[in-house]
């Protein structure tokens, strides 16, 4: 885990540094104010000296020292000025996250309610019509691609020539300064369905794929034959027996879905003009903000390898069969 | 040898039985079908839509006589011809495999194996002279206005007869039109043909596909296969570097190096197979370390044979099948990562088409949209990836024994 996370850090830092043009600031974009190439200049080396390029007296720091001075910054939680914005990088995404985390999080409920019936409904019924459609339809709702999906919803859900149910983008109205709080959140609903179903329906087909063949294998095992036999009824056989195995995957993708859940999906936002993770990402891209683009790729990297260690404990939370020596 | 056991005298390898139980279901055959057609629409699309007239005859003026032409066939790009050049060694090579099948096995592999490297050799020099030698014409010539003003006549055109690039004149208001009989499927914001680039965008998602995971394939091969056969601390630094490897966000990789250089499609394509190969280094990775255990690599290793004929002739061979599943599914994601890539306008340059770039080109669907404008193209990438995604599904069913009793 360690040396992984070093050796992460360290291909990341790699990747920034080498690549030219990042380092240099943010260009026309920075300095739209300040004209003249005195300023400009002088923006320059406040930039070279806060990511750590040249030190106080304006001589520039070696690449090992400036990776040192990076990770010492990172570990104490300073994780630089956006460029773009000229906004604590910490702040920026204080202000993005909430609207990426809701949205992730409603679907991820959604998710789980639906997937895990629809899964057991398709194993219990095997061979039968249900199955039939549910097998064929999930991997049809798999390779739906979210730019068509999108685009479709949008052109005929929430356009005037169609059908104008939803609004187009963002997730206010203009109008929230007279509306009750209930009017509020249900106005916040309605902005934010459509991008909740593009992230849905996807991870719904792949987690109730796993979720019917993870059963199929266990509804084989010897264990569930004894209950069966010792008289049990059906519905008890399959949650209390079958279920919790079934759970096992379960946590696995779960945990291989968590670096997504703050990172956003860039093309959803973007369809629909949600200002979050996604598009901050995306946009300080090409504005070569760098101290936002290390961050946000620090963020999913480190939390990709968290939710390594997250499954793994869970793991033998879940079946006390598996140790860790 | 008159009595050659029955186990013997069947050909067919694990891996061609288990193909072979792939392709019966009809499904699979369509959507097997349905990508074949897409790979021949990819190599022989400026067949298929084109302004420029295969031929026509410019008449002959003041004593002058008649001359025929064959602009089609003089506007080809490197690209054309290269695609040409490998689907013709592919072809000889098809024919050359049906030829030889009655042949007696191990005549034929070494028959084919000659074959083999004097094709592949002769198409990569061939594809490396077009490259450094063919100059594209740049062909301004509106060949469709010139034939029905009767300045040149016979032509004979295309069964499209709009290149991916052709604009009807913006003045002419024939941007944005609805399918109509001059536009089957109508026009784009530019006033280009759907239909079109809608046929030459095949080029870029089977492009990225094959490129993409071609490269993946190699790298993942290789370093699963020294990870699994050496274990100890080869495995141990190689399974950390697919760990760190994994960690990268491709997406945003991506976008940074499109940042930085700008858009390249090659690039892209690049990148996606050089971040792609873990999931087949830790597929291979237990195959490898499964079969070295197996007692004819032992045997092999004692009969001094050298290495890398043991990882890749003796034991690659019997792990192979599942990085098949592994590569199906790599495929539908690479064409899909292009796309969205294309849609977000960072992958291909235009006026290259590519189905996420025509999406993206469908304007802002929220102030007016043009419905024909996306529902092809996101039609087409639905299929292309439902295809590969169906296939790499049945492909694993056939490989997992315990899948009879799942169904």
């Amino acid at each position: 885990m360690i040396p992984t996370l070093v050796g992460m850090t360290f291909l990341l830092f790699a990747i920034m540094r080498f690549a030219p043009g990042l380092t240099t600031g943010g260009g026309e974009y920075s300095s739209g104010m300040m004209s003249s190439r005195q300023a400009q200049q002088a923006e320059q080396q406040m930039m070279s000296k806060r990511l750590h390029l040249v030190d106080q007296n304006g001589k520039p720091i070696s690449l090992p020292m400036q990776y040192i001075y990076w990770l010492r910054d990172t570990c104490e939680g300073d994780f630089g000025t956006s460029v773009q914005y000229n906004q604590p990088v910490m702040d920026l995404i204080k202000q993005r996250l909430p609207v990426t985390l809701i949205i992730n999080l409603i679907s991820m409920v959604v998710i789980y309610i639906l997937a895990i019936p629809a899964g057991m409904l398709a194993a219990v019924r095997k061979g039968g019509v249900f199955d039939h459609i549910y097998a064929f339809g999930s991997l049809a709702l798999y390779s739906l691609p979210v730019i068509w999906v999108g685009s479709m919803l949008l052109g005929f859900l929430a356009n005037p020539q169609f059908l104008n149910w939803f609004p187009s983008a963002g997730i206010h109205s203009t109008n929230t300064d007279n509306m009750t709080y209930l009017q509020y959140v249900g106005d916040y609903f309605w902005h934010i369905a459509l991008p909740t179903l593009c992230y849905t329906y996807g991870s719904f087909a792949y987690l109730s794929k796993q979720v019917r063949a993870s059963m199929l294998d266990t509804m084989h095992q010897d264990f569930v034959r004894t209950a069966r036999a010792k008289g049990l009824s059906e519905p008890v056989v399959l949650i209390r027996h079958v279920f919790r195995n079934v759970l096992l995957p379960l946590i696995t993708i779960t945990g291989m879905s968590l670096p997504g859940l703050l990172g956003g999906s860039v093309i959803v936002e973007q369809i629909f003009s949600i200002d979050g993770m996604g598009r901050l990402a995306f946009q300080a891209t090409f504005a070569r903000d760098l101290p936002v683009i290390q961050t946000v790729a620090l963020i999913g990297s480190v939390l990709t390898l968290f939710s390594y260690l997250l499954v793994d404990i869970c793991y033998a939370i879940a079946d006390p069969r598996v140790t860790y020596d | 040898m008159p009595d050659m056991p029955v186990l013997l005298r069947s050909e067919r390898t694990l891996t061609q039985q288990i193909v072979a139980r792939v392709f019966r279901p009809l499904l699979v055959k369509v959507c097997t079908g349905y990508l074949v057609l897409l790979c021949l629409i990819a190599i022989f699309v400026p067949f298929i839509a084109n302004g420029v007239p295969y031929t026509m005859v410019i008449p002959g003026s003041s004593g002058q006589p008649a001359v025929r032409m064959f602009p089609l066939f003089r506007d080809l790009a490197s690209v054309d011809l290269i695609l040409l050049v490998v689907a013709g060694a592919f072809l000889i090579y098809l024919i050359a495999h049906f030829c030889t099948r009655k042949e007696k096995a191990l005549a034929r592999v070494r028959h084919r194996r000659t074959w083999f490297l004097w094709l592949t050799a002769a198409a990569t020099v061939a594809s490396i002279l077009i490259a450094i030698f063919h100059q594209n014409r740049l062909d301004a010539l509106d060949y469709r206005d010139m034939a029905s003003a009767g300045q040149v006549s016979d032509a004979i055109f295309a069964p499209i007869r709009w290149g991916y690039a052709d604009q009807e004149p913006l003045s002419a208001n024939l941007i944005n039109q609805m399918p109509d009989s001059r536009h089957v499927l109508g026009t784009d914001t530019a006033g280009r043909d759907i239909l079109s680039r809608l046929l030459w965008s095949t080029r870029i998602a089977m492009g990225v596909g094959f490129v993409s995971q071609i490269i993946a394939l190699t790298i993942g091969v290789l370093v699963g296969a020294l990870a699994g056969y050496f274990g100890g601390i080869v495995d141990i630094l190689g399974m950390r570097l697919v760990e760190i490897v994994e960690s990268v966000p491709t997406f945003f990789l991506i976008l940074t190096f499109v940042a930085i250089y700008g858009r390249d499609i090659f690039i892209i394509m690049v990148i996606i197979g050089v971040v792609g190969w873990t999931g087949y280094t830790r597929l291979l990775r237990g195959e490898f370390l499964r079969i070295r255990q197996i007692d004819y690599v032992t045997a092999a290793r004692a009969g001094g044979i050298p290495l890398w004929r043991i990882l890749f002739k003796h034991i690659l061979p019997n792990g192979l099948t599942p990085v098949l599943v592994s590569a199906s599914f790599g495929f539908a994601g690479a064409v899909s990562l292009e796309s969205m890539l294309s849609y977000l306008g960072v992958g291909v340059a235009p006026p290259t088409p590519s189905w996420g770039d025509m999406l993206n080109s469908a304007g802002n669907p929220a102030v007016v949209f043009h419905w024909w404008e996306a529902l092809f193209p996101g039609f087409l990438l639905f299929l292309t990836i439902l295809a590969f995604i169906y296939i790499g599904e049945s492909l694993r069913d056939a490989i997992d024994p315990t899948s009879l009793e799942r169904g």
